[in-house]
């Protein structure tokens, strides 16, 4: 520990030193959340380093700014105190917050060339819809994600499934749930067959469900939401039968973060979760798993989730373009086949997938494509103006209902007139 | 007090003492074990301090602890002397406007500091100390809590006591620091206590404006443990508490008596 220490005391001191190095033409400040483990701020750190080695004339600041949660409140007291940041990534999802505050620019101001247009348009259209509105771009894709089922192969064989089909339909998912379910002498459950889990923020994974059953939760202009469409009910009537009618899921609210451990430890044969925990269930499983797309009903579908790069207003336009430059850079695709490698966020471009880097990767290890064929059918992540609001709104609907304080129709129908009260102001 | 009230009292004491300490018992083990046995209580679980080297390397932790500690010793210093002075003007000199100002301070109990935070950067930014650890202080040294709490201390100290002193020639500062001041020992440690810890743990607005590892404290270090997109790992999160609130607990348990005792007479008074 004591060379630790000393280590540290060195890497400051090199700190200093470089601080001290002449200033620089451009200084950038860049903040960035993290919310997944495995050396995320290292991986950022090492390549902002590599883009300042390759243009000395551009110095960046990049700032740690806590999870998503706190880096939004970061960068929008920095930005009214006068102080933003040039760039930041937060949650896609926040656009229409964060235009509502009149606080971020368009990326069409910086785009001038042929080369640059082609470079906005080269991303996955799934990603881009939680980043456009009014014909106007407003977050370049980095560290997006979208859910997908996980399944213990060893456990479906066991059960006497084949280890090497997971469920395609939610009829399926229920049968095979029903299988895998295995509960001791005294009724009680050791393995329970699916777990989606509701804590926190249920509305994301839900979303898979209302999507499958081809309904939008809310319209591209961010001023409308559909809680109380019937397909919506149905697909939460689905998600609470689970755990009453069919006992395949545990009951009440599931743990997130508890997910993957629950997993690991053989309490759940099959779980819904980010494709961000695609490194760690690589790393932590102790027996062969699987990774699907999740099932469909009427069709297909899942959200995409994750954050966005945002150019923040207050700056000179020398700045902004250095820093459209650098948004440029990173995401470029062997600086991305790292990020992805190192995270298991979907890399956001074809390009990426092109490189010899990320095809030897997905050849050595073929999940990884799961997230980014299952695209094509994703959907835009629940986002409207008052996002936190809405989404707390929907929310505390999910909880309701799965609790079982309030059946499904009626907890939706109360969500939707709150959220017309709010959004109104916005048509 | 009957035999009966005694085991009564006795065992919810123990009872609620092995809730409160449940949560910091579990810390203890998952730290100290491989993560496999985070939710595997065996007796024979091997012990490990392989959680703890990986927290400490997670995160330039020396120089965050070094910042905590420049940071709450520069905020209680501050705090004591501001709310002595303040609290001795209160409760002892007549002065127009006084009462006014006096519920302007209590004021301040009422208001939520974080919903100040945009206020504060803004003030911070004029003064051109963002990403100093002054800035995490500044918003609060002058604390009205502190002056409440003083100036009713020093309420209660007998005027004959004040005027003896001035008989024999003492200024007030001097009756101050002579009088006041040792007479109202319990409360500082009191207070002294609940304001480390309270801006030892504190996050938000550290994290809000700094920027650099020179000036921010142990909290954000330990939130990048926060992982929640890929799942808590419980082992190394609960080694890297541990570690952040290590020395505010054997601080607690060495002075333990000094504590609870300077909580007594504060009480009866």
């Amino acid at each position: 520990m004591l060379a630790n220490i000393l280590k540290g005391a060195a890497a400051a001191a090199a700190l200093a030193i470089t601080a001290a190095a002449p200033a620089r033409a451009t200084d950038l400040q860049f903040y960035f959340p993290v919310a997944v483990g495995g050396g995320a701020a290292e991986v950022i750190q090492s390549l902002t380093d590599e883009y300042m080695a390759a243009n000395p004339e551009v110095k960046i600041d990049a700032v740690y700014a806590g999870t998503y949660q706190d880096t939004i409140t970061k960068v929008i007291t920095a930005a009214r105190g006068g102080n933003a940041p040039q760039l930041s990534v937060a949650l896609a999802v926040d656009m229409f917050t964060l235009i509502d505050e009149g606080l971020i620019l368009p990326f069409d101001d910086f785009i001038t060339s042929e080369e640059d247009r082609a470079w906005l348009d080269s991303f996955y259209p799934a990603f881009m819809e939680n980043s456009q509105t009014g014909g106007k771009t407003y977050g370049i894709p980095f560290q997006r994600s979208t859910p997908v089922l996980y399944w213990n192969k060893e456990a479906f064989a066991e059960a006497g499934l084949d280890p090497e089909a997971p469920p395609a339909t939610w009829d399926e998912m229920v049968e095979m749930g029903k299988t895998l379910t295995k509960r001791d002498a005294n009724g009680n459950v050791t393995q329970w067959g699916v777990r989606i889990p509701t804590s926190g923020f249920p509305y994301w994974l839900f979303q898979g469900l209302s999507t499958q059953n081809d309904v939008i939760l809310a319209n591209a202009d961010g001023n409308k939401t559909n809680f109380d469409d019937p397909a919506v009910v149905e697909a939460l009537e689905y998600l609470v039968s689970l755990s009453t009618e069919h006992a395949v899921m545990e009951p009440g609210i599931v743990e997130w973060g508890a997910t993957p451990k629950a997993f690991f430890e053989g309490q759940a044969a099959m779980m819904w979760t980010t494709t961000g925990n695609l490194t760690n269930v690589r790393a932590n499983a102790p027996f062969d798993f699987g990774v699907a797309m999740l099932p469909a009903n009427k069709r297909r579908g899942a959200p995409t989730g994750g954050g966005n790069f945002y150019l923040f207003d207050g700056s000179s336009d020398e700045e902004l373009a250095a820093a459209v430059d650098f948004i440029k850079w990173i995401t470029g695709p062997e600086q991305s086949a790292k990020w992805t490698m190192a995270t298991g966020y979907v890399a956001p471009r074809p390009a990426t997938w092109e490189t010899d880097t990320m095809k030897a990767y997905a050849a050595d290890f073929p999940a990884v494509l799961v997230a980014r064929d299952q695209l094509e059918h994703a959907v835009a992540e629940l986002s409207t103006y008052e996002n936190q609001r809405i989404t707390q709104i929907f929310n505390d609907a999910l909880a309701a209902a799965i609790t079982g304080t309030k059946p499904a129709d009626e907890a939706l129908a109360e969500a939707q007139a709150q959220a017309d009260a709010i959004l109104a102001a916005y048509r | 007090m009957t035999g009966f009230d005694r085991i009564l009292m006795t065992t919810g004491a123990v009872v609620l003492a092995l809730i409160w300490v449940l949560p910091l018992a579990y810390a203890v083990w998952t730290a100290f074990h491989p993560s496999e046995y985070e939710a595997r209580f065996v007796l024979g679980a091997p012990l490990t301090l392989e959680n703890f080297v990986k927290a400490w390397n997670a995160a330039p932790f020396a120089r965050y602890f070094l910042n905590t500690f420049i940071l709450v010793t520069g905020i209680v210093v501050c705090q004591f002397v501001l709310c002595t002075l303040a609290a001795y003007g209160f409760a002892r000199y007549r002065f127009p406007g006084r009462d006014i100002l006096f519920s302007l301070v209590l004021l301040q109990l009422l208001v939520m500091p974080d919903i100040l935070i945009v206020e504060n950067y803004r003030t911070i930014g004029a003064l051109g100390l963002v990403d100093t650890i002054a800035a995490i202080a500044l918003p609060y040294v002058a604390s009205g809590f502190g002056v409440f709490l003083i100036r009713q201390t020093f309420m209660t100290v007998p005027r004959e006591l004040d005027e003896a002193a001035r008989i024999e020639g003492a200024g007030p500062l001097t009756i101050l620091w002579r009088v006041y001041v040792p007479l109202a020992k319990p409360i500082y440690l009191a207070y002294g206590l609940v304001s480390v810890s309270h801006h030892w743990n504190n996050f938000l607005w550290p994290l809000i404006v700094t920027n650099s590892v020179e000036t921010r404290p142990v909290t954000v270090g330990l939130s990048i443990f926060s992982t929640t997109d890929s799942g808590v790992e419980w082992s190394v999160i609960n080694a890297a508490t541990l570690m952040t609130s290590g020395p505010l607990l054997i601080a607690f348990l060495l002075f333990q008596r000094q504590f609870v005792q300077s909580f007594m007479r504060a009480g009866i008074k």
